[in-house]
């Protein structure tokens, strides 16, 4: 909303107060000013012109000759304006002459005729958005001539205020509630308008209040002998500054009304309602109305209206009914001046989508008081605007607020408590600085003792405003200037802090998988869209799989958003594909053929109705009934605090939200390849082996013990589990579970041919989910300081033709355990070197393995590696899977 | 013996040792001389086999030749060495005014990965908070509506409730709208007095654009102590904010209103870019606008469990994206979580 510096004037005394300097402190102690602007600058030039005669412009049609009398001479200017007639008078701007609208007024000829200088229409001044017709001075009753300023006060600076930061303060939706700061900041008095009115003796219009939750108060009154007509030229210009469009003398008298006080009033044409008979009451559920915006309005029995005793007349406080607007033939008006509920209003303009300046100052919960006010302010501005016309009836004033008139608040504080939240000393915030700041504001103050204050709040501020002694820690920390309060260094205790293990964690994850693999760190949203689950197969998993709950949003932005993630793997596929695109279609290569990310986040799921609740200590109690809760929150009495503090309280079972982390790793495909590729042995054992490898440092730098690969069976997918098990990307073949000891801590799989299809994924991919949670229970190894081994170790390689059947981990396992039984004085190491393919022999694999041999009492004879050797050879001879006899050929080798 | 006669040995020794001498400085590299010392020293080297003749010569004879065979042995060994000592040093030579060197070759290329700016920036800030003493908490995006509402004093008529601010789940559960959703789960988790931060995810029910997302990234910073003071807000805040953005800011305080601090504030930092006169970033103000802030509302206290009457706090909410792109100069908030690995990979890698 806009602020008017000339209307601030008028409550309280500005002089020698420059309104662009006083922005800064406006800002620092009331709201935010998003821009101060000058309106009416530059129009010292323009001048009054009288038109004397209108000729037709030799060379078009539309254009005319504008003959002016400007006083000492006279001009001929060319004119577009449709309305251009003998005998106006009209802003006149001279050549060369620059407009706040940005236009420069040429001396030159429009279409072949001399055209020194312009009329000017409201627009062309800047003035307003009106280009409709020439800006009309007639009724300044000025010479022409001379300049336009000195017949109508057209200069003023206003600011903008950011709405957001008065959305707590009613009071300052109004030009006086604005003033009423200025003067506690100038300590100047407030000087508020006249009220006074000689209301009629006729009886009032017939209220009728049915809806006691929506409106609190409502004042009414008839007033006879209007005569409708456009107001001044003053007001409609102040009214256009600040943003209201005039429409006649009475809609303009409650526009400046709403204004001025903050408080939004309606004018009824009498003739339009049977008896004036006014109901205030809920809409029917299958009730219309036509506003005032000529839309048709479905209504609900949420929303409350003004009616007649046959249909709603108004929108209450959002908009008036087209039934019952002033019209030019209006004589009898009847006002209306109310507050009504907030929430009420809020709740039917956002659901009708209708934004008006009188919901926007509802909205804010209004004070019942300011609607009297209002009431007479009314009278006041409509007698000026109108002189002829003549309250004929009483006021009429009901509502919840006068039948049972709220008791003022009262809140009682210290001086030292205010001081101390400000931390500011008595000889800073002296007691008479105090005192004379609350009273400005229209805070009564009495001093109980030396120390003690009851803070009487006044109605515009007791709302949802000021209610405890932190409010009045405000109140005097603002008009005092936050920037004259001292900052000061707490004294704090000294204690150590560090970081919590889950966050160590993850930064060990980001190390090892950013620095370590060169994966690239992606943050994804946590929702998952159906049509990514189409893509990924899953729908159909979804309908077959009831063990597979999400939670689900009860309201979406689109359908993409209306599921919580249940595991990072499916956006982490799709960001995969997408980076993979780019990668072929850019040809960005700069890291070879290969995309790797990787997610840390959370993944959600529900619980299940029949898993026991766990009280978390992390999550907080709450009370078991509303009515105690509220009691709680609102803190009046500290009996009842005590009482509800030891109520019983349970803890809110939230969905689990483990971390996770997953990581994907695929390939994009060379120049011209494109489509499906039969995945090559070898780049699946590559692309699973790097991500196997990338987990095992992972796990290292989490300093957990190593963890075993291996395939999950159907006994291992009904594990508790917040892994996904049954997802359509495992790849049935190809994939393992990771385990620590016997925790299942992860999932390792290349992607399914078919997710790899139909996501688009044309080269093989590698994808795994580990829980981040799990892994944090896992107790890391105990680290120990050993002196290096004495004795050189001595190694051997051997490499075993095996079937593709072999399972590596069985075979190091099963070596590693015979090994250690052979002699207990020579330590031996078994460690996997390298797979060989080879499509021509019929086993088609061969491994090499490396055993690393060290004596723990001295060096290593040669004996010991050949009986080493000779036991490892007996031993992997004997293995399934390892070609028959291949022993005698490596003893013939040696 | 006789000394007028030369022993017919001597003209061997006298030939093998002008042999020996030429084929040692006629060998240019150490290989070369490690083939001549075999030819001559090994064990079937020529020098080996002359001195083997001691074995046929008479008892008389045997000394002479002991000291002749010897002394050019001797003499062999130490030209060897003396040669050998010439090639390495040579070679020294000319490694060291090697020209072909070539050290502008590219490094080989790196296989260093990235970190998200989000997460490097609130690991960094994470680091400050730790060493200023603050506990790092880190709390559940799905909420209760009372952790998000209700224990912050933001009432059933507020604005902030309705569903178009906020993402309701089925269950009744909410996304959080804002980190301060963990003020009362840190009052309950520790013992006050204490500080705390707790960053993350939260959601607001809101279209996107340049400037707007439906999921963006917060810290919540707390502290609780006997005594906090507007006072103290400022000092602690000038103090955390330049050590956060790096460089010496000033703040000030203007009032803003939420509903879970008393008084509130709108946060101004000193601007970056014109240092306080006045430019575009800051609208001519000198000020940039960064974070909410105030003093505990007393009835959040209450719902943590804390009598306001012996404990008081600050509180503030500094928004990480935002944070994020002012430092890196993204004016796209949709690009953080947009997926797009090339946005990431613009930055250093590493943490």
């Amino acid at each position: 909303m806009y602020v008017s510096w000339n209307w601030i004037g008028e409550f309280v005394d500005t002089t020698g107060i420059d309104p662009v300097e006083f922005a800064d402190r406006f800002t620092l102690a009331v709201a935010e000013i998003e821009g101060v602007s000058h309106y009416g600058q530059g129009l010292d030039q323009v001048l009054v012109a009288q038109v004397t005669e209108v000729t037709a412009h030799p060379n078009a049609d539309k254009l005319r000759l504008a003959h002016c009398d400007l006083g000492d001479t006279t001009v001929t200017v060319v004119c577009g304006a449709p309305d251009l007639r003998v005998g106006m008078v009209v802003p006149f701007v001279p050549p060369n002459v620059t407009l706040p609208s940005g236009i420069t007024v040429r001396d030159g000829q429009v279409r072949g005729v001399d055209s020194p200088g312009m009329l000017a229409s409201e627009a062309d001044l800047g003035l307003s958005d009106d280009h409709d017709g020439l800006m009309d001075l007639a009724e300044l009753k000025c010479a022409p001539g001379q300049a336009m300023i000195q017949y109508i006060a057209l200069q003023d600076v206003l600011y903008e205020i950011d709405n957001k930061s008065i959305t707590h303060r009613p009071d300052l939706w109004g030009q006086l509630g604005m003033a009423r700061e200025v003067a506690a900041l100038l300590r100047r008095p407030l000087l508020v308008p006249s009220t006074e009115v000689v209301w009629g003796s006729k009886a009032g219009p017939k209220v009728t209040l049915d809806d006691h939750a929506s409106c609190r108060r409502y004042l009414s009154a008839e007033l006879d002998h209007v005569s409708i007509a456009p107001s001044p030229l003053s007001i409609r210009m102040r009214l256009r500054s600040l943003g209201v469009r005039p429409i006649n003398n009475v809609v303009d008298a409650t526009n400046w009304v709403m204004l001025e006080t903050g408080n939004p009033l309606h004018a009824f044409d009498a003739a339009q309602i049977d008896d004036d008979h006014i109901v205030i009451r809920r809409a029917e559920p299958t009730e219309t109305m036509v506003t005032l915006d000529g839309e048709h309005r479905s209504l609900t029995n949420q929303d409350c209206v003004i009616a007649s005793a046959q249909e709603p007349i108004a929108l209450a406080g959002i908009m008036g009914g087209q039934n019952s607007e002033i019209r030019a033939e209006t004589t009898r008006v009847l006002l209306e001046s109310a507050s009504f509920d907030g929430a009420n209003i809020r709740k039917t303009a956002s659901r009708l989508g209708v934004r008006t300046e009188s919901s926007a100052r509802f909205e804010k919960h209004l004070d019942p008081n300011t609607a009297a006010f209002a009431a007479h302010r009314f009278v006041r501005v409509l007698h000026e605007l109108c002189p002829e016309m003549v309250v004929v009836s009483e006021l009429v004033d009901c509502g919840p607020h006068v039948s049972a008139p709220p008791t003022p608040r009262v809140v009682e504080t210290s001086r030292s408590y205010l001081r101390s939240r400000l931390g500011l000393s008595a000889a800073q915030l002296s007691d008479a600085w105090m005192d004379e700041t609350l009273s400005s504001l229209e805070f009564e103050v009495t001093a109980l003792d030396t120390e003690r204050l009851a803070v009487t709040v006044p109605s515009f501020r007791a709302g949802r405003d000021v209610s405890i002694q932190e409010d009045l820690v405000e109140e005097l920390g603002r008009i005092f200037g936050y920037d004259h309060i001292p900052s000061q260094a707490p004294m704090i205790s000294a204690h150590p802090a560090a970081l919590p293990a889950g966050k160590m964690q993850e930064r060990r994850a980001r190390a090892a998988l950013a620095l370590g693999e060169g994966l690239t760190e992606v943050v994804l949203y946590s929702f998952e869209s159906d049509a990514t689950r189409q893509r990924l197969g899953l729908s159909e998993l979804d309908a077959a799989d009831q063990q597979r709950p999400r939670l689900t949003l009860r309201n979406y932005l689109s359908s993409d958003m209306r599921h919580m993630r249940r595991c990072l793997s499916n956006n982490l596929l799709e960001s995969l594909e997408y980076n993979l695109a780019q990668g072929t279609r850019a040809a960005e290569g700069h890291k070879g053929m290969q995309i790797g990310l990787f997610e840390i986040g959370r993944v959600f799921r529900p619980i299940h109705a029949d898993q026991p609740l766990q009280a978390d200590p992390g999550i907080p109690a709450v009370l078991t009934s509303d009515s105690e809760r509220q009691t709680y929150l609102n803190g009046l009495s500290p009996a009842l605090l005590s009482g509800v503090e030891q109520a019983e309280r349970k803890a809110i079972a939230l969905p689990s939200q483990p971390r996770h982390l997953a990581l994907a790793i695929g390939h994009r495909l060379g120049g011209g390849q494109k489509g499906w590729v039969q995945p090559l042995a070898e780049v699946t054992r590559s692309l699973y082996g790097q991500a196997v490898g990338a987990i095992e440092r992972l796990l290292r730098q989490m300093c957990l013990p190593e963890a075993t690969f291996k395939k999950l069976d159907s006994t291992d997918k009904r594990l508790e589990t917040s892994l996904e098990l049954n997802a359509a990307w495992l790849h049935s073949a190809r994939h393992a579970g990771i385990w620590i000891a016997d925790r299942l801590v992860g999932v390792i799989t290349m992607i399914h041919p078919d997710v790899r299809n139909s996501l688009d994924i044309p080269a093989e991919a590698v994808l795994a989910e580990l829980d981040l949670e799990v892994l944090l229970e896992i107790p890391p190894v105990a680290e120990r300081g050993q002196a290096p081994a004495k004795f050189p170790p001595s190694s051997f390689d051997l490499t075993l033709p095996c079937t593709s059947s072999v399972r590596t981990r069985e075979v190091l396992d099963g070596l590693t355990l015979r090994l250690s039984e052979v002699n207990s004085d020579i330590e031996v190491q078994t460690q996997w070197v390298r797979d060989f393919f080879d499509s021509s022999d019929q086993y088609g694999r061969a491994m090499t393995l490396r055993m690393t041999c060290r004596r723990l009492d001295g060096s290593l004879s040669d004996n010991d590696i050949l009986s080493v050797r000779s036991a490892a050879i007996d031993h992997l001879d004997a293995c399934e899977g390892v070609r028959p006899n291949w022993g005698d050929e490596i003893r013939a080798m040696s | 013996m006789s000394s007028d006669t030369a022993p017919s040995w001597q003209a061997d020794i006298d030939r093998l040792s002008e042999q020996l001498s030429e084929a040692i400085s006629g060998a240019d590299d150490l290989e070369a001389l490690r083939a001549v010392e075999l030819a001559a020293l090994g064990r079937k080297g020529s020098l080996t086999a002359l001195m083997k003749r001691i074995g046929t010569l008479d008892k008389d004879e045997r000394k002479a030749f002991g000291s002749a065979s010897g002394g050019l042995r001797g003499r062999v060994t130490k030209s060897l060495n003396e040669r050998r000592e010439t090639i390495r040093r040579q070679g020294v030579l000319a490694e060291l005014s090697d020209s072909s060197f070539d050290e502008t070759v590219p490094g080989r290329s790196s296989e260093l990965g990235h970190v998200h700016p989000l997460n490097r920036v609130q690991m960094e800030a994470e680091d400050v908070f730790v060493s200023m003493g603050f506990e790092v908490l880190d709390y559940p995006e799905v909420e209760s509506e009372f952790n998000n509402f209700e224990a912050l004093n933001i009432p059933s008529w507020h604005p902030a409730r309705d569903m178009q601010d906020t993402f309701w789940l089925e269950s009744g559960q909410l996304l959080r709208t804002h980190t301060s959703a963990g003020q009362v789960r840190a009052m309950h988790a520790l013992k006050a007095p204490f500080r705390a931060i707790f960053p993350g995810k939260v959601y607001r029910y809101e279209a996107t654009d340049a400037s707007h997302e439906h999921t963006f990234h917060q810290l919540e910073g707390l502290m609780i102590d006997r005594h906090v003071s507007v006072g103290h807000l400022l000092d602690s805040m000038r103090t955390l904010l330049s050590a956060i953005l790096r460089r010496e800011v000033t703040v000030r305080l203007r009032p803003g209103y939420f509903p879970f601090v008393e008084p509130g504030f709108e946060l101004d930092i000193s601007c970056q870019v014109c240092e306080g006169t006045g430019c575009s970033v800051c609208k001519q103000s000198g000020w940039v606008e960064l974070l909410p802030c105030g003093l505990v509302h007393p009835n959040v206290l209450r719902a943590g469990g804390l009598d306001p009457e012996h404990w008081q706090g600050w509180a503030f909410g500094l928004g990480l994206s935002r944070l994020v792109m002012m430092r890196y100069g993204i004016d796209d908030i949709r690009l953080l979580l947009g997926g797009d690995a090339r946005f990431v990979e613009g930055f250093h890698p590493g943490t």
